[in-house]
């Protein structure tokens, strides 16, 4: 009789498990944080009984593949993750749930980003759409070595009338670059490649130099002495002081330069620092380090933000289950696992957990980068602004065309653009 | 002077074909080279040994799902292919002996050749995601059909027009039916002709990417959807990538034999037709 009742119960809980379980599936792209969420997942299986499948695809043809099934009334995608390009269409366009009510409804703690993460892949006017997922502020990876090694702080000394150390400004960083292109070395390598590659490094240049995209009103400030001087200071850093081809290098060519320790610099996503130290990709490991890119004065930060975040879009097969997986997968305790495997955090409680700065030494100057980083608009036509930016940006670095004419037009484009979204009135 | 007019004779057409044929087997060498070795080493000019052995094809069987991308690949390319051909074959013949539909039907079946493949797969995604069969091989099957069918179908016209008829009108004065001289007679001349277009078809449904890409799912990515995920944000896995496309070349080089057989005669056939 115990036993026809023990089976009887078994089968009840056994149905309801098989119930509730639900399949979650997930377009992500095949990068390093999309494989420390794959590890965890069994962790998110085995309490919930849910089946997560993680569809891995070519970041380039993620959209492609993303907006067939966003218009549809069901996709096949229970979650989604959205790069910030994205934000601006997604949300206009309407594909994209509001997560305020459900965060609200289980008290899940938003203030714990940091904050440029909010305004980049968290909330589109005031609207919670996104928490975010992992980030890719760039940052300067820089030698070590070569600013410790006494001969060159005497030279620098000698030939600059100031101490060579860890730049604190742009001007210091330029005079770095200039002193260490010698011996068959570079000062630095750039990611010269258009569109994206070109126009996401410039534009650490622009707030190297105290400029801005556009005004809060949206007004393009680019014309300006500061975006002038970025200009020529990129075009003369890929002629003057880095390697031949830069102009055409994406950001794995321009790495492997500086992983072949030919470089003294390079700005990048800070996701590529724990690559430094991999030995079977690196020969400076332990000889390189990675800071915020230096401002215009020192303590003021002139990186540039990028981020994913989590989304369910409206075509969710399933809601309810998506939720559930975003908020384990952003709960502290997961974020903090991811960040232990070499993850890039988007919360301000993960970069402080002891374990990760025991792990990663350099876990505050990332916080730090992503504190004093900037955004880039965000808008419903951010891809089609990298496009114009990388095609005008590229013009200067070939000297078919001046600083000022090239600002003018993108400003012109960028204008026509901001007001078709509505952003300029 | 003669001999040097001979030497020259074989020394002038040898260096232009040494140089075509090295400019279409060094990237390949490059490829064999990348993926015996490790992402550092991969990247250096000059070229260096460095790091050699198979851990990338280990990896690349390993870490990656490449078995499943790999046998994705071949059941859709074989299963396209298996069902276009006999299709093809016989549209083919109902074109060349009886001008079933006439030309405006023969252009109709280019017409879904001559879009850009992007507009064929928005209405084939929303047909698919109606029926259920999104994110399945066998809506992968048909989507390759919809590429395949046409193309095969117009490749093999030319291979049943012509001298086959007379063949086949000679096998009906001797009392052969329609589908004898069509079995018996048109099909067994126009087999390498067949045989080639199936080997292109072939080459056609393994090489396609977008088709496969929106209409695939996380266990039914095919090979090139799978091997471009290997190029990230984070940089491209060179390295591995490299070992997986040696691999997926294994096929295309098996059929090496075939191709110099059948689809340069069956080809040539054609076009002397």
């Amino acid at each position: 009789m115990l036993k026809k009742l023990l089976a009887g119960v078994a089968m009840v809980a056994g149905l309801t498990t098989a119930a509730s379980a639900a399949e979650i599936n997930i377009l992500m792209e095949g990068v390093p944080d999309t494989e420390y969420v794959k590890t965890l997942i069994p962790e998110f299986e085995k309490a919930t009984g849910h089946k997560v499948n993680l569809e891995v695809v070519n970041y380039a043809e993620m959209h492609t593949k993303l907006v067939p099934q966003l218009v549809a009334p069901t996709g096949s995608y229970t979650a989604i993750v959205v790069d910030f390009y994205w934000v601006g269409e997604f949300t206009k366009a309407g594909w994209l749930q509001p997560l305020d009510d459900r965060i609200k409804a289980d008290g899940v703690d938003t203030s714990v980003y940091v904050p440029p993460m909010r305004d980049l892949v968290m909330q589109v006017d005031g609207v919670t759409y996104m928490l975010p997922f992992y980030n890719y502020a760039m940052g300067m990876l820089y030698r070590t070595d070569w600013v410790a090694d006494q001969a060159n702080k005497d030279a620098f000394k000698a030939k600059y009338n100031m101490d060579l150390g860890v730049p604190q400004t742009w001007d210091e960083y330029l005079k770095q670059v200039e002193f260490f292109t010698k011996d068959g070395n570079y000062g630095v390598v750039n990611q010269g490649l258009r569109p994206d590659p070109i126009a996401m490094e410039w534009s650490n240049y622009l707030f190297a130099n105290g400029g801005e995209y556009h005004t809060a009103d949206w007004k393009p400030t680019l014309n300006t002495p500061a975006g002038v001087a970025a200009i020529e200071q990129y075009a003369n850093n890929i002629a003057k002081f880095g390697p031949t081809g830069a102009a055409s290098f994406s950001f794995d060519e321009a790495f492997n330069v500086f992983a072949q320790g030919k470089a003294y610099s390079y700005i990048t996503y800070n996701f590529f620092r724990p690559k430094v130290d991999d030995a079977s990709a690196s020969q400076v490991v332990g000889k390189a380090d990675i800071i915020p890119v230096p401002g215009p004065e020192a303590g003021k930060g002139a990186s540039l933000n990028g981020a994913w975040g989590w989304a369910i879009p409206k075509s969710s097969n399933n809601a309810d289950a998506a939720w559930e997986f975003i908020k384990w997968v952003e709960s502290k305790d997961v974020a903090v696992k991811r960040a232990l495997q070499g993850g890039s955090p988007t919360r301000t409680d993960v970069f402080d957990d002891p374990e990760v700065n025991a792990k990663y030494p350099y876990a505050q100057a990332l916080k730090n980068m992503l504190l004093t980083s900037h955004n880039f608009p965000v808008f419903t036509y951010t891809p089609q602004l990298v496009e114009v930016l990388g095609r005008e940006l590229s013009l200067v670095v070939a000297g078919e065309k001046n600083a000022p004419d090239a600002l003018a037009a993108i400003e012109a484009e960028m204008t026509e653009l901001a007001k078709k979204d509505g952003k300029l009135k | 002077m003669r001999k040097l007019e001979r030497a020259l004779e074989k020394v002038v057409p040898h260096t232009v074909l040494v140089a075509f044929s090295l400019v279409i087997l060094l990237p390949l060498v490059w490829i064999v080279r990348v993926s015996l070795t490790d992402k550092l080493t991969a990247y250096k000019i000059p070229p260096e040994i460095g790091t050699f052995g198979f851990f990338n094809y280990a990896d690349v069987l390993t870490e990656y799902p490449f078995v499943s991308w790999f046998a994705n690949s071949l059941i859709v390319a074989l299963a396209a292919t298996g069902i276009s051909l006999p299709l093809a074959t016989a549209m083919a013949y109902a074109f060349a002996r009886f001008n079933t539909g006439g030309a405006s039907l023969r252009l109709g079946l280019l017409t879904s050749q001559m879009l850009p493949p992007i507009i064929l797969v928005l209405p084939l995604f929303a047909l698919f995601l109606a029926a259920g069969l999104m994110q399945s091989r066998v809506g992968l099957v048909i989507a390759h059909m919809t590429i395949s069918l046409p193309f095969l179908a117009w490749m093999l016209v030319s291979f049943f027009q012509g001298d086959v008829a007379m063949l086949e009108e000679a096998a009906r004065v001797d009392g052969a039916t329609r589908w004898q001289a069509f079995s018996r007679i048109a099909v067994p001349v126009a087999a390498p002709g067949i045989l080639a277009a199936g080997l292109l078809g072939f080459i056609l449904s393994w090489n396609e990417f977008l088709f496969a890409l929106v209409l695939s799912g996380p266990g039914t990515q095919t090979l090139p959807v799978g091997l471009a995920s290997l190029e990230t944000h984070a940089g491209v896995e060179i390295a591995p990538l490299a070992a997986a496309t040696v691999i997926s070349l294994l096929p295309v080089f098996a059929l090496l034999p075939f191709l110099r057989k059948h689809l340069i005669k069956g080809l040539s056939l054609g076009a002397l037709k």
